[in-house]
């Protein structure tokens, strides 16, 4: 590719017209994005509930979250449930893609199974997940024979939250890492056996190294869904007990919606958009570094 | 709040055969539309039918009736209003109402036709009623013929005591419930229905003004310690674990036979109607220390004081001012209804004109019950200590209210 000068003739006008074509979806993008992150940081300098008139506060209301042990404690269970959730999530999504990968048969029913929950809406596996941990009534204690409270036990809503919002998504990554095995080409397994490799070394020293490039993509996507998992929380358990799964996105609905603190609400939305920026850009350094097409 | 019950409704209005009075101040040009919002669909097609005998009388104001899902009311309401494109009329209940009348956002009522005192005093902010009373229900206790019977247990007139020397009732619980299979009392974490009233009829607060007022109190703290030990102690109730995520779950132990007593309100007459298979009754709800103090909640109509034509609109609360006449004349519709059906409902009644406890209200009341909720669930759960709870639910709720 040759170096092209900013302003000189041609080139120019292909920019121009380049843009003329991504008009349109730029038009979704600055409408449906960007117009709605300056407006929220806009609110988060306001007190307002939606039906008095708003008052400035200028930075105020991140004084206040910045030093509210609610919040402080929301952004500590959301870093454990991505703790909880994204490892588990990609190991058993890699696991499920190699075992898929073998083509064994009825491997393309499995295939179909497992993408099933992410398909699904979110809120409504997560009422019927509520409906399978209930205490008396529930499908996993009546198997197990035992009274457990998973849902009102301090220790246990969390990885019980976890456990389902993993369930949802593995098949979403396992999808993704058979992508990225049928991209590798068979000539390096065949090479290394013939080397007489083991198929674990083979998994370990050609197959993973490999899968960076999916790994990255996974592992990026999946931080930040699992930051702003709402929907699960809001079905199973509110936020409760004694908000041990209040995640963020939780939070910030009730400041929302039934607190009425738009401002507040806001000012938390921001927050946790610069600290997902700063992760994902923490990753993508982390990669950038790692990520090999070829095998080195 | 819980919705309330659409049969009761529809006997309110069926009320309407009075007519309006008054000046006709039309608007000159053509037909005008006044919007009506409310949650509930069976009501709302009461409605439809009494405002075509609007129009008829009205040719020049049609009435466009919004249903809009409870599920969705209280967060679509404040952003319609902040758009500009909430209805010229619409409903809403005790605890949502004060930020609207507080931000200049209703058409005050300037006449009250002699309405339920209870359920306008709800509506009253700064000495003006803003809402044109709809709807109200109050607590009564339901209970299963079959299960009472069973285990000899007169369930009608039935007494607790935080001291035990007059409790009547905490026997009859204990002779309800069979361990495992069957509960005696719906104690739970239910404002309405069981919490409020419970104070209330120990003598105790839970609101001073808009600020919360329930900790350090003994009557209350008394009072909430009696309904917890009867769901960890006495276990006369289910456990907390199974009913604070799920707020139907007495609701349907009832129907389905293994729960005894269940005290509720009017909202759950059709659904137990519609799933008890067998024969059950209402009587009054528990009486306290301080008597037979029940919560009285209503929905009223408020008129949106940003409305583009304020004399349609005035015109339709009028009609709806005259649907609505009190318990008093309510009643015969209202108890001829159910009575038709087999249940006397008559202990409504008596529980709405008796000794009542007013549901919270405030401007930022919701905000309050939302810092609440999570601490009282503890409690309940006995995870938290009551007065500490109730301390901590406090702090919560005035910290919330405050902002």
């Amino acid at each position: 590719m040759s170096p092209r000068v900013p302003g000189a003739g041609r080139p120019r006008r292909d920019t121009l017209t380049g843009y003329a074509f991504v008009g349109p979806s730029l038009i979704g993008v600055v409408g449906f994005l960007l117009v709605p992150v300056i407006v929220v940081i806009g609110i988060s300098l306001f007190r307002w509930d939606l039906v008095s008139p708003a008052r400035f506060l200028g930075l105020d209301n991140y004084r206040v979250i910045l030093t509210d042990p609610a919040f402080g404690r929301s952004l500590l269970v959301t870093a454990l449930f991505v703790l909880l959730v994204v490892p588990v999530e990609i190991a058993l999504g890699l696991f499920l893609a190699v075992l898929l990968h073998r083509r064994l048969p009825g491997s393309v029913a499995f295939r179909v199974i497992f993408a099933l929950p992410w398909i699904s809406a979110p809120l409504a596996l997560g009422v019927v997940w509520k409906w399978i941990f209930d205490p008396s009534d529930g499908a996993l204690n009546a198997l197990t024979g035992h009274r457990v409270e998973w849902l009102s036990s301090p220790a246990l809503a969390l990885p019980s939250v976890a456990a389902v919002s993993i369930w949802m998504h593995v098949g979403y990554v396992a999808l993704f890492y058979l992508a990225g095995l049928a991209g590798i080409p068979e000539q390096y397994h065949e090479a290394a056996r013939i080397d007489g490799a083991s198929s674990r070394q083979a998994l370990w020293r050609i197959t993973l190294p490999l899968l960076r490039p999916t790994t990255f993509f996974v592992l990026t996507t999946n931080v930040i869904t699992t930051v702003q998992t709402f929907d699960t929380v809001y079905a199973m358990t509110q936020g409760g007990p004694a908000g041990r799964t209040d995640v963020v996105a939780s939070l910030i609905y009730k400041e929302a919606f039934t607190s009425f603190r738009m401002g507040r609400a806001a000012s938390m939305s921001v927050v946790l958009f610069v600290l997902l920026v700063a992760v994902t850009l923490a990753q993508q350094q982390y990669f950038r570094q790692r990520i090999t097409y070829e095998i080195g | 709040m819980r919705k309330l019950l659409a049969a009761l409704a529809v006997s309110v209005l069926a009320l309407s055969a009075c007519s309006v009075g008054g000046d006709d101040t039309g608007d000159a040009d053509g037909q005008t539309t006044v919007t009506f919002r409310l949650w509930d669909d069976q009501v709302a097609k009461a409605y439809r039918t009494s405002f075509d005998a609007f129009t008829q009388q009205h040719p020049d104001i049609k009435v466009d009736v919004q249903l809009v899902p409870w599920a969705d009311y209280w967060t679509k309401l404040p952003t319609d209003i902040s758009a500009g494109t909430a209805a010229d009329v619409y409903w809403t209940n005790t605890s949502n109402f004060g930020l609207y009348a507080d931000n200049n956002q209703l058409l005050p009522i300037d006449d009250d036709p002699g309405w339920v005192r209870s359920v306008t005093a709800l509506y009253t902010r700064n000495g003006k009623l803003w809402g044109v009373p709809q709807l109200w229900d109050s607590i009564a206790l339901f209970y299963n013929k079959d299960l009472v019977s069973k285990a000899g247990v007169d369930p009608t007139n039935l007494t607790w005591d935080p001291t035990g020397a007059a409790d009547t009732f905490l026997p009859a619980a204990r002779k309800l419930t069979v361990p495992g299979k069957q509960y005696g009392f719906n104690a739970a974490y239910d404002s309405q229905a069981i919490l409020w009233d419970f104070v209330g009829s120990n003598g105790g607060t839970w609101q001073n003004g808009d600020t919360f007022d329930f900790a350090d109190q003994p009557k209350t703290e008394q009072a909430v310690q009696y309904v917890v030990d009867l769901i960890n102690k006495e276990k006369v109730s289910p456990s907390a674990a199974d009913t604070n995520t799920n707020g139907d779950k007495t609701l349907q132990l009832f129907t389905q036979g293994k729960l005894a007593l269940f005290q509720s309100g009017p909202y759950n007459l059709k659904n137990i109607q519609d799933g008890a298979t067998f024969d059950w009754g209402i009587a009054p709800l528990l009486k306290g220390p301080a008597g037979r103090v029940s919560v009285v909640h209503g929905v009223a109509a408020v008129a949106s004081a940003k409305t583009k034509h304020k004399d349609a609109t005035l015109q339709v609360l009028k009609w709806i001012c005259l649907l609505y006449t009190g318990v008093t004349a309510a009643q015969p519709a209202f108890v001829d209804y159910w009575k038709k059906l087999g249940v006397d409902v008559q202990p409504f009644l008596d529980a709405a004109t008796g000794t009542t406890f007013p549901a919270p209200v405030g401007p930022r009341v919701s905000a309050g019950g939302t810092a609440v909720t999570p601490i009282l669930q503890q409690v309940f759960l006995g995870q938290v200590g009551v007065a500490d709870g109730l301390r901590k639910a406090q702090d919560a709720a005035n910290a919330a209210i405050k902002e």
